[in-house]
């Protein structure tokens, strides 16, 4: 045993703890600020602990159905996202069909491609469509950056199959599209609860769209959160907001914590 | 080998419909509008590639280009290696290490609009916890008007924001390693340095090559994140490639918006087909 070995795993550990507390930091701040009055009101004055930042949440109803909306449109972005991303993910994992590498990487160039690029005209081709200001029209602009990412994801998961077990359920005269929904989908389940824990990721806390689709009606929490800014910002209830837009995610996180620690091989083609 | 059976473009037909509406249609748009002076959209005036030509041409846009590019590289350049040395870090027992990838992943569920708010309220000199620093860290209070103090706000906002998601693709690229590899090298008595050289880091290629990918073109194209912070100051200090786009799309210059956005995507063409060449060589070299 040399010297380094021997303090390797406290060396390690305190890297870990800084780490950690370098990633928490700024969402202590948001935590303490949050529970601070920062207007004077009747019963707070300003600087003292208080619960009315999170009372205020839920006595606004464009606070409460900002709520509902985020949540509606990453549902509803989920739902499409991954029925449409399993046979993709399929074909690009097994099949050898033409043009499968430039496919592929029309899919990348369209994931990394900034949203506010597209922002324009994506909102005249809603507005045609007649999905502007509704939770539909987000769901779908944030399947441009879902999209890939889930293939991408579940495809790896495909991979890590092994083949055999095709061909044994071909033998047994399953065709492709019921071994998928019958065998597959069973065998990626947790590569399924991992893409869709990165679909709510990336969707949750996105903006440029959100922003762009969101003039009048259908604002999601991001957006509701910037309407809160005014001439005097009662930065408290922002701080509070932005907690409680953190919530959903953090309870899922939370729970798939294990699907994630598990491992998955991704971005070998 | 994989045989060629174009059956396979029915599987992958419903992905190629929703991006073609939501990727292609808007970007061909995009592209037609680029050409053209536009007042209203039913008034328009052919102008060739003169939006083009005065942007390529403006010292303005290569200075945000260059500021851009080094931003891109400094947050590589710390990321990256920051993210593999965290991965190698966390715990083995079952217990933690859920609860450890759970409290490394929190900032990612952060608002991106919240994010510069944080970051000022982290940083305020009366009720900041870091703000509270400044006077031991000899920080000026006015930092706003320094440059290189903005950088590193910048920087460390992204490093704090982005790095987790580093690490939890290198964490699950490194438990994919069979233990029997770890045990062989214990018997050959490797050292750490040469278990990560010749065991650990070569299975993180794949993936680390994905991270590259999308750390370098969101940062690229910082925008929500970075103007509100001291908005792109001092004297433009901070002002990078996508706040002249939001810029030009919020003033309604349909043009001049169009084509940057074409030049944009023209980057991000080049950045996906050198990542597809990178990845096709990996693939050959490691047979995966």
């Amino acid at each position: 045993m040399t010297r380094v070995t021997i303090y390797l795993p406290a060396l390690k550990r305190s890297a870990l703890i800084c780490f950690i507390i370098f990633a928490c930091l700024p969402l202590i701040q948001m935590t303490i600020v949050s529970f601070t009055a920062t207007v004077p009101t009747l019963t707070a004055e300003v600087g003292t602990l208080t619960f009315d930042n999170y009372l205020g949440i839920w006595s606004d109803p464009n606070l409460r159905s900002a709520f509902l909306n985020s949540i509606a449109y990453v549902i509803i972005n989920i739902c499409i996202t991954i029925p449409v991303a399993i046979p993709a993910a399929y074909a690009f994992s097994r099949l050898s069909f033409m043009g499968d590498k430039h496919l592929f990487l029309a899919f990348i160039a369209f994931r990394i491609t900034p949203p506010v690029v597209l922002t324009l005209p994506i909102f005249q081709l809603f507005s045609a469509l007649g999905i502007v200001n509704s939770v539909f029209g987000i769901a779908l602009a944030h399947c441009l950056f879902n999209l890939p990412i889930s293939i991408w994801i579940l495809q790896g998961f495909i991979s890590a199959v092994p083949k055999e077990m095709d061909e044994t359920a071909f033998l047994d005269g399953y065709s492709r599209p019921r071994f998928i929904w019958k065998i597959l989908l069973p065998q990626i389940a947790s590569g399924i609860a991992v893409t869709a824990f990165f679909c709510f990721m990336f969707s949750w806390v996105e903006v440029v769209f959100a922003r762009i689709l969101t003039t009048t009606n259908g604002k999601p929490i991001s957006m509701a959160i910037t309407a809160l800014f005014g001439f005097q910002t009662d930065i408290g209830l922002v701080m509070a907001v932005t907690v409680a837009s953190m919530l959903p995610g953090a309870v899922l996180l939370f729970t798939m914590r294990n699907h994630l620690s598990k491992g998955f091989k991704i971005g070998s083609l | 080998m994989r045989h060629q059976d174009n059956s396979g473009w029915v599987f992958v037909l419903p992905a190629v419909l929703l991006l073609g509406l939501v990727g292609l249609i808007p970007l061909v748009t995009v592209i037609n509008y680029s050409f053209f002076e536009i007042f209203i959209l039913d008034a328009r005036f052919w102008v060739g590639g003169e939006w083009y030509q005065e942007i390529i041409t403006s010292m303005r846009f290569w200075a945000s280009f260059g500021r851009s590019l080094l931003f891109s590289t400094l947050i590589l350049a710390i990321q990256i290696p920051l993210g593999i040395a965290i991965a190698l870090c966390i715990p083995q027992r079952k217990m933690w290490v859920g609860i450890t990838l759970a409290m490394i992943a929190l900032p990612l569920l952060v608002p991106w609009n919240m994010i510069p708010s944080l970051w000022l309220s982290l940083l305020d000199p009366e009720t900041g916890i870091l703000g509270h620093l400044f006077p031991i860290i000899h920080w000026p209070i006015d930092w706003k008007l320094s440059a290189p103090h903005t950088w590193m706000v910048i920087i460390a906002m992204d490093v704090w924001h982005w790095t987790s998601l580093v690490v939890i693709l290198c964490y699950s690229a490194l438990t994919t390693i069979p233990a029997s590899h770890f045990q062989a090298a214990a018997v050959d008595g490797a050292d750490p340095w040469q278990v990560f050289r010749f065991i650990q880091l070569p299975k993180l290629y794949h993936v680390l090559l994905m991270a590259v990918l999308l750390r370098f073109m969101d940062s690229f194209m910082i925008y929500t994140e970075a103007f509100p912070i001291n908005a792109g100051g001092p004297m433009g200090a901070t002002l990078f490639l996508a706040v002249d786009l939001g810029e030009d799309i919020k003033a309604f210059n349909y043009g001049p918006s169009a084509a940057r956005s074409v030049l944009y995507f023209l980057i991000v063409l080049t950045v996906a087909w050198t990542f597809t060449k990178a990845q096709g060589r990996l693939d050959r070299e490691g047979g995966a």
